[in-house]
């Protein structure tokens, strides 16, 4: 009896000293978090007190001034110094520095969809793939009953050998498809896959399949800079894409666990696959992807398949 | 009340100016390791850069065809 009394005493004891260290461990959390916060706070109001517009303006009169000056003292030194400042205060209008979030915030608000997806994709037990299905270009004329054909899709099936859904079916927008058996979603790379169409002032549908391995690199590296490097190669009836240093490759990694990021890509490796679907008129599907173990590295091989 | 710069001064301030932004616009780019985090337009900086070597070409063509 005493040995069992001990026994709960030395639980109770346990627990009570676990519990304090929890409790500060939770406490020196918040405090680091809350220091954080200010330090992100306080960076947010420096960003905003000094706007480069209002420091461009200030240039731009004072060099203007100073170049009035220059000509009434006909002073060569005036004149440079009014030349530089205009010119600075012009440039400082004309090359604003441009408002961004944090890559990690991509990640944050992506997440979201990927796991939605996990979750649906698990709980209808249906096999990870999907195809992406192209749609009819916005010009081409449709009956109104068709109208939803317009809208890029991409198709989990059931089964690995899976027909693909009927136009009828897909035209009315259903997001459980009965027969085959298997969910329509919008891809989670097809906004991403818009702002590159901006880009390039033309829609994937207008352009060649060839072209398009020239042109997206430079649009997604310099431009968009959403990658460091980027190489897109044709590999026997397969597309290969390597990207290097990508603003979603910490979406791969193993701690978020995602399975569906591997089927149906991460945003930028959806919106190429949307851009091969729309440049072809075929379906495509990501065959196999493959991640560097420090996540710089993302190699992915797109499939084009016959409707 | 004449504007105290010729042509030979603006040129050389022109070349000096676009070198400066050449070079600006090359080590903030997305290539580059140490200032590719930079967050600033910099296509339209280097399009002035661009815009600027460009003035100053005509400049120099100015004084090949009309040296005095």
């Amino acid at each position: 009896m005493a040995s069992k009394d001990s026994k709960q005493k030395k639980k109770n004891n346990s627990e009570e000293t676990q519990h304090p260290v929890t409790v500060q461990y939770l406490m020196k959390t918040l405090q680091e978090l809350q220091s954080e916060h200010e330090a992100l706070k306080r960076e947010l109001l420096r960003s905003r007190r000094i706007p480069s517009g209002r420091i461009g303006a200030a240039l731009l009169i004072i060099g203007s001034l100073v170049l009035i000056g220059s000509v009434l003292a006909s002073s060569a030194t005036f004149a440079f110094i009014g030349l530089g400042l205009t010119f600075w205060g012009a440039l400082f209008l004309f090359a604003r520095p441009i408002k961004f979030v944090r890559s990690t915030l991509l990640d944050s608000t992506a997440i979201t969809s990927y796991t939605t997806v996990d979750r649906m994709v698990q709980d209808l037990g249906y096999k990870a793939k999907s195809i992406y299905i192209p749609p009819y270009p916005k010009e081409a004329y449709l009956p109104e009953y068709l109208k939803g054909l317009k809208e890029m899709v991409v198709f989990i099936p059931a089964e690995d050998s899976a027909t693909m859904p009927t136009l009828e079916e897909m035209a009315k927008k259903q997001f459980l498809l009965k027969s085959p058996k298997g969910i329509c979603i919008t891809p989670p790379g097809f906004g991403l896959s818009s702002v590159i169409e901006k880009e390039l002032r033309a829609g994937f549908t207008q352009i060649r399949p060839e072209r398009l391995y020239d042109l997206l690199p430079k649009v997604i590296t310099s431009n968009l800079e959403l990658a460091k490097s980027f190489e897109m190669k044709s590999e026997n009836e397969l597309t290969h894409v390597r990207i290097t240093g990508s603003v979603y490759s910490s979406l791969y990694s193993r701690e978020q666990g995602l399975r569906s990021i591997h089927f149906l890509g991460c945003p930028l490796t959806s919106a190429i696959a949307c851009a091969l679907a729309k440049a072809t008129g075929k379906l495509v599907t990501i065959t196999k992807d493959n991640v560097s173990y420090d996540l710089q590295t993302i190699d992915v091989w797109y499939q084009t398949l016959e409707a | 009340m004449n504007f105290p710069l010729g042509l030979w001064d603006i040129s050389l301030w022109i070349a000096v100016t676009a070198i400066i932004l050449l070079v600006t616009s090359e080590l903030i780019g997305p290539y580059s390791d140490y200032f590719g985090d930079f967050v600033i337009e910099k296509t339209r900086l280097r399009l002035t850069a661009l815009v600027l070597g460009a003035a100053f070409m005509v400049t120099v063509i100015l004084r090949v065809v009309m040296p005095t």
